[in-house]
């Protein structure tokens, strides 16, 4: 229902252009979640955003890029093509690709009630005014498993403790019946426990409403929970890519191992946690060859530093970009 | 709501009651009183040698002998029960008659420079934080530091000598001379809208620059918060989504100092108004003080006062309907 290819988005900034995603290519199945993982700066939120068109003014989409989607009416969106502020646009942010952010404090109005903006929602994407409107509001409420969805609905978010706005967000954003989920890092902002209240209800709901969905996170355990293919991004690309069960269980790429070294487990208290040496490179100081080379305990002098791997194929459909699984490298 | 707007009720009619004792304190200052001045003016030069019982009889004529206690209350009660400020010794008839009009075209004037002052800063500081880095933007910077740095009685000069050579003479005052003693007409209220842009342009002139400022820095803020972009990503019109959620926060400072834009105008009113010729309460408060006729004085300090409070109840009020978090207590 949705691929992307070729996405590449650089920022005029005081200090010069910036890159910080580039040639990006991810796709979503009907019914099925991808994980986006990586450590933050590394380009995850600003690609999702390029779905929807909400980058800042001083955002460039590089022209080779290709954000084809498929809508509820079966019609191929081209949406690099979408006018600003075109009705089209306007009916797939929210109608076709609903999104989830992280403070979902701040993603609320604070002066208008929860009802006043899901019912706005409802208004604009399905054509329901007054009580029926509000009758959606409430039942989206009680879908999210919010008590008391009657009384809940004339609140105002402050009134709402962190899971229950969440939970209020997640209705705002299925209010409007959307077709593709963005989930922003959704539970980073929560309490553990409530997390995986929060990571649960919104894995049934999208095997309810057969919804696809790209879940953002920088947390591998929130991979291995919700998401069916996972993608991993590094400074600005996606170094490796397949199903999360055959990513997760054998890793091909380097950091992607270095990720799953560092994720705390209760079995093993007594070993220390292994972190991926290094930072991660500012973009715009971005490193030639192999963005990964300057942290990789693996790297091949001479060559990482030097020429940026090529994707190479895997069994199962799994994609990595790294020249220790190039073979034409080894034949060469 | 309605806690909040009898706690406000509240606090502003003690406010006012603590206002009224500070205004009788500030007409009892001055030395002397009106009874050594009737003295001084009626017989001064006549030859006729004035005794201090004479002045005591005067006094006890006037009324002002009582204690100060006693005065109050019949000030205050005179004011409360009947709207009748007592009586202007100076012009030996009432304050009401003297100050009545001349209240309402001061007030007129204020509402004129609030209103000129909101319409204006209001739609052009927003259209500027959504224009950012824009033409726009830093024409309304230099607009904005003009505004400020230029004192209005010369800016008042200035307008005063361009609207006289575009429009005509009749410009200074706020009525034409034929209807200056005319009664009210849907004419004479025309000729006074026709009078009042000039001088409400002058006095909100600083105020427009502040306050465009004010609304261009809190809706660049508001621009940049999450909430307007997850609106955006909801599909609400860009207009709309500008207008409902940042905008009704960015007008939050305004609002909140009307109270001080208030204060402001009436502090350059008088300098403003003898400039432009205006008939306004500043002038006479001044020559009522010059008098010792504290009642015209009282009455006025009084009048400006209570403008002053119940502006910023007003202000308190819209700050409570703009946002919610005020009222509920958030």
């Amino acid at each position: 229902m949705l691929t992307v290819e070729n996405l590449t988005i650089s920022f005029r900034t005081d200090e010069g252009r910036i890159t910080p995603v580039q040639d990006v290519g991810f796709s979503v199945a009907e019914g099925r979640t991808l994980g986006i993982v990586g450590e933050s700066g590394s380009g995850k939120s600003v690609s999702t955003k390029a779905l929807m068109r909400l980058l800042p003014g001083n955002a460039e989409i590089g022209r080779e890029a290709r954000m084809r989607y498929t809508s509820k009416s079966g019609e191929d969106i081209a949406i690099e093509a979408l006018k600003p502020g075109s009705r089209a646009l306007r009916r797939l942010r929210g109608g076709e690709i609903g999104m989830i952010f992280q403070e979902p404090m701040a993603s609320f109005s604070p002066v208008y009630t929860i009802g006043n903006q899901i019912m706005e929602t409802v208004r604009l994407h399905r054509g329901l005014n007054g009580t029926a409107a509000r009758d959606l509001a409430v039942e989206m409420l009680t879908k999210v498993g919010i008590s008391n969805p009657g009384a809940r609905v004339d609140q105002y978010p402050h009134e709402l403790s962190g899971g229950m706005r969440q939970r209020a967000m997640i209705a705002l954003a299925l209010s409007a019946g959307p077709r593709l989920l963005i989930a922003d890092e959704p539970t980073t902002a929560l309490d553990v426990t409530i997390q995986a209240q929060v990571l649960d209800l919104m894995r049934d709901l999208q095997r309810d409403l057969g919804m696809g969905m790209i879940f953002i996170t920088h947390d591998l355990g929130v991979i291995a929970h919700v998401a069916d293919d996972v993608a991993v991004m590094y400074l600005g690309t996606i170094v490796e890519t397949g199903t999360a069960r055959e990513v997760l269980k054998s890793p091909a790429h380097p950091y992607t191992r270095g990720l799953i070294k560092a994720i705390p487990r209760l079995d093993r208290l007594d070993a220390r946690l292994e972190a991926v040496p290094g930072d991660i490179p500012s973009p715009s100081a971005r490193p030639t060859g192999c963005p990964f080379h300057t942290r990789c305990a693996e790297a091949i002098a001479g060559l990482c530093e030097r020429v940026t791997p090529p994707e190479v194929r895997l069994a199962q459909g799994r994609r990595v970009r790294c020249h220790l699984h190039d073979e034409t490298r080894a034949v060469a | 709501m309605a806690r909040f707007l009898i706690e406000r009720l509240f606090g502003m009619i003690v406010t006012l009651f603590l206002v009224s004792i500070m205004v009788f304190f500030i007409m009892e200052l001055p030395p002397g009183d009106y009874a050594e001045r009737y003295a001084f003016r009626k017989y001064s030069g006549t030859g006729i040698t004035m005794t201090e019982a004479d002045v005591q009889a005067i006094r006890a004529e006037l009324g002002l002998d009582a204690p100060a206690i006693t005065r109050y209350l019949d000030w205050m009660g005179g004011i409360v029960l009947n709207g009748d400020f007592g009586p202007a010794y100076a012009f030996d008839t009432s304050v009401n008659n003297i100050i009545g009009d001349k209240v309402w075209l001061t007030l007129g004037l204020l509402f004129a420079t609030l209103i000129v002052t909101y319409v204006i800063s209001i739609p052009v500081g927003i259209y500027a934080a959504v224009r950012r880095g824009g033409l726009a933007d830093y024409g309304l910077t230099i607009f904005s530091y003009l505004g400020l740095a230029l004192p209005n009685f010369l800016l008042a000069l200035v307008m005063l000598y361009f609207a006289n050579l575009w429009f005509g003479a009749s410009i200074g005052g706020l009525f034409s001379p034929q209807y200056a003693e005319a009664p009210w007409s849907a004419a004479k209220f025309w000729d006074l809208v026709k009078h009042l842009w000039l001088p409400a342009a002058v006095l909100a002139w600083s105020a427009m620059a502040y306050q465009i400022q004010t609304v261009r820095a809190t809706m660049s803020d508001e621009l940049g918060k999450l909430s307007v972009m997850a609106a955006r990503a909801r599909g609400v019109p860009e207009a709309r989504l500008l207008l409902k959620y940042p905008a009704r926060l960015a007008i939050n400072p305004v609002v909140s100092t009307i109270g001080f834009d208030v204060n402001r105008i009436f502090s350059e009113l008088p300098i403003v108004a003898v400039v432009l010729g205006l008939t306004e309460l500043g002038d006479l408060l001044l020559k009522s003080y010059l008098d010792l006729d504290m009642n015209v004085a009282g009455a006025i300090l009084l009048l400006l006062t209570v403008v002053i409070v119940v502006m910023n109840f007003v202000s308190d009020l819209l700050l409570a309907w703009l946002d919610p978090r005020i009222r509920l207590g958030g």
